[in-house]
């Protein structure tokens, strides 16, 4: 009995060896890490990330790879959470020891996963998360190639200001950075544009009912309530409010319109609004047009969302700099800072628009614009640019009563 | 000003049915067997899940009428296998502590079998009726909303009269109150924890449909359920079935009036609040029998 237990731990031992030898002997591949919460409860927006980046790959590997070589993309859960991200991005930097980081997801990790990056020198692209604080903390190992939350709302503001001009705004968020985040910035333009605020609800994340919120809204009469919410809560929140017959203009930051939106609300969300990067064909742009095209064939029924596009154009602006740094030499340090050096350096049209970054390595070139869920003759919803007129695709629609809408 | 008033208690009430549905298995399966189950309110996303899976074969009013059947029947066996391969074996040989962490343990194994199965993205239940609402005076709601209320009470009330009229209810109800006595007299222990965990589930399973349907269906909708299910069941007093019936409606009319006139970010915390102040002033629940008795 016991050689037999010391046998199995002898065979457990080498089977734990070969697995920490084997890939640093088949190193002849092109090792990117990409981080992102493949589970937990923003794994479904983590998967559209996923399939956007499988796009990305293909395209590349169509065109014959990077230097004859096979690109490796090593994934990283980071779950949404701090804690299991740094362990996620420690493993890819230091054992798999990848080229370069990408994908990300959520502010609150990339806040610690890109400072780790930046000390360990090992270049870092966050695919999707607008808090300020990514790149502002002058790490110059850090990229970040979504817009920033004031840029992500600049639009919008600027169609509050100019177009609707609401003297009645409430607020209903979630109780996170991402709520209060955004919050702060549209306080900020109702001082400015003299809208009062009549309220400030909050939730936490993962709540189902919404009707007490909802009902006490309702009973304030706003204009436009603020929504700043994920996926599951904003169609949850658009339903209940058909539910108490509350109608208002709807307005979220953008990142709830995902596929799994439009498959929960159907018309019911018709008139909700939002700041969006949503690679829709409405868009006039040839590139984008090409991308959402290339993703329907690539994955037949699906709805190219932002995070596709973003995933997208993520590992696209990494395959880039890694093919314009030059074939890695084997010295992991000195090919990471010819990386981070071409990353710099990036100017390409992608699905998202021009994507060029300013010293910090905010992408400053990507301006979302404000989007409006409007419905087809067949009760389809879908967003549509709504503004700047060169832009726009569709005329602003003001919401009309439950009982008047001609999808029910 | 009124009509808000009205329309909150409305919210409370509804949300409490559904509330008192889950909570009603989860009291039973403390009162007979002493175990606080963490995985009761994974039951529901089960079940939930059972509509789903039925809902996509068969549409419309039959599936999902099916489906409400199919997971009491889906769920029902789960609570059984769960008893017998879990929880039996460790009664009485383990403390109770031991058998909260296999609980959480079930609890976190059931999500993550349903995310590597069913994936991430939320799924719907189609509403069979079709998003219809009501609107009487200034108070409105869905027609599911209230179809929801009446089939808790209902399954409520058929419950209530199972427990007090047949022999196997009173049987359940003599081991929840004494179980050693309850063996003396010659009731079958076994067959009692295996109906009470079968007829617990079961509710959870129903509740998940109903649930499932007026929200979302995902992999941790589980969550939210168990957390009502025992701030009811510690309101209403462990074990105490009228007390999980009294607790729903009460936590449920407690958050929305709670949510609207004192906060909103705090709607949760109220239920939490409400226990403190039970706990200091009735140890043991709203309805639990007095000390000593």
């Amino acid at each position: 009995m016991k050689t037999r237990t010391r046998l199995i731990l002898v065979a457990a031992c080498l089977a734990m060896i070969s697995a920490l030898v084997m890939p640093a002997l088949g190193s002849a591949t092109v090792k990117i890490g990409i981080l992102g919460p493949f589970t937990g409860s923003l794994a479904f927006n983590a998967g559209e990330m996923k399939k956007g980046m499988e796009l990305a790959l293909d395209e590349v590997n169509a065109k014959g790879g990077l230097f004859g070589q096979q690109i490796e993309l090593i994934f990283g859960d980071t779950e949404a959470k701090p804690d299991k991200g740094l362990a996620a991005v420690k493993k890819l930097v230091t054992r798999d020891n990848v080229l370069v980081v990408g994908g990300g997801y959520a502010s609150s990790v990339n806040i610690a996963t890109s400072e780790f990056c930046h000390y360990e020198g090992c270049p870092n692209v966050v695919a999707i998360a607008i808090s300020p604080t990514i790149t502002n903390r002058g790490y110059d190992f850090v990229f970040r190639t979504s817009p920033n939350s004031p840029q992500f709302l600049e639009g919008i503001n600027e169609w509050l200001a100019k177009v609707k001009r609401p003297k009645r705004v409430a607020f209903f968020m979630e109780n996170s950075d991402y709520g209060r985040d955004g919050q702060k910035i549209w306080e900020a333009q109702c001082e400015k544009i003299g809208a009062q605020v009549l309220d400030r609800l909050y939730f936490e994340i993962g709540s189902t009912d919404f009707t007490a919120a909802i009902s006490k809204l309702k009973d304030k009469t706003p204009d436009v309530v603020f929504n700043i919410a994920s996926t599951t809560e904003a169609a949850l929140i658009q339903k209940q409010a058909k539910e108490l017959n509350f109608v208002t203009q709807w307005i979220g930051v953008g990142g709830q319109f995902t596929q799994a939106y439009f498959e929960m609300t159907g018309p019911v969300s018709e008139y909700a609004m939002g700041s969006s990067l949503e690679p829709t064909k409405a868009m006039k742009d040839p590139v984008t047009a090409a991308f959402v095209n290339a993703y329907q064939a690539k994955f037949p029924g699906s709805r190219p969302g932002i995070f596709s596009s973003q995933g997208y154009d993520n590992l696209q602006v990494i395959l880039d700099a890694v093919e314009r740094a030059g074939k890695p030499t084997g010295n992991l340090a000195a090919d990471r800072k010819k990386i981070r050096d071409s990353l710099a350096a990036t100017n390409m049209k992608l699905s998202q628009g021009l994507i060029r970054f300013d010293k910090t390595g905010q992408v400053d070139t990507v301006f979302p614009s404000p989007v409006q869920v409007q419905l087809d003759n067949n009760c389809k919803a879908d967003t549509q640019i709504i503004y700047p007129a060169e832009r726009a695709a569709a005329e602003y629609q003001t919401p009309k009563p439950w009982d008047q809408r001609r999808c029910k | 000003m009124e009509s808000l008033f009205l329309q909150q208690t409305l919210n409370g009430l509804i949300i409490g049915s559904i509330y008192s549905l889950i909570a009603i298995g989860l009291t039973m399966i403390f009162g007979v067997m002493k175990i606080s189950n963490f995985a009761h309110g994974d039951y529901s996303m089960v079940g939930a899940y059972t509509a789903v899976f039925l809902m996509a074969w068969v549409p419309g009013w039959m599936g999902w009428v099916g489906s409400i059947i199919a997971a009491a029947a889906v769920v029902g066996i789960l609570g059984i296998v769960t008893e017998r391969l879990i929880f039996r074996p460790l009664i009485g040989r383990w403390t109770d502590i031991d058998i909260i962490m296999v609980s959480i343990g079930l609890f976190i194994l059931l999500e993550n079998l349903a995310q590597l199965f069913f994936g991430a993205t939320p799924q719907m239940i189609s509403d069979p009726f079709k998003g219809a609402t009501v609107h009487i005076g200034g108070v409105s709601t869905s027609v599911l909303r209230v179809f929801c209320f009446g089939f808790s009470c209902i399954a409520i009330g058929a419950l209530q009269i199972f427990l007090n009229r047949s022999k196997l209810g009173v049987a359940i109800r003599a081991t929840s109150q004494n179980r050693f006595a309850a063996q003396l007299m010659g009731v079958d222990i076994n067959l009692i924890y295996t109906l009470t965990f079968w007829v617990g589930a079961a509710l959870a399973g129903v509740a998940g449909v109903l649930y499932g349907t007026t929200f979302a269906v995902h992999p941790l909708m589980g969550a939210m359920p168990t957390l009502k299910a025992f701030v009811v069941t510690i309101l209403g007093g462990m074990g105490n079935i009228r007390g999980a019936i009294f607790g729903g409606f009460i936590l449920g009319i407690a958050e929305s009036l709670g949510g609207n006139y004192l906060a909103m970010e705090y709607q949760h915390a109220i239920g939490f609040f409400i226990i403190i102040l039970v706990l200091l002033l009735r140890p043991r629940g709203l309805f639990g029998a007095k000390e000593g008795t």
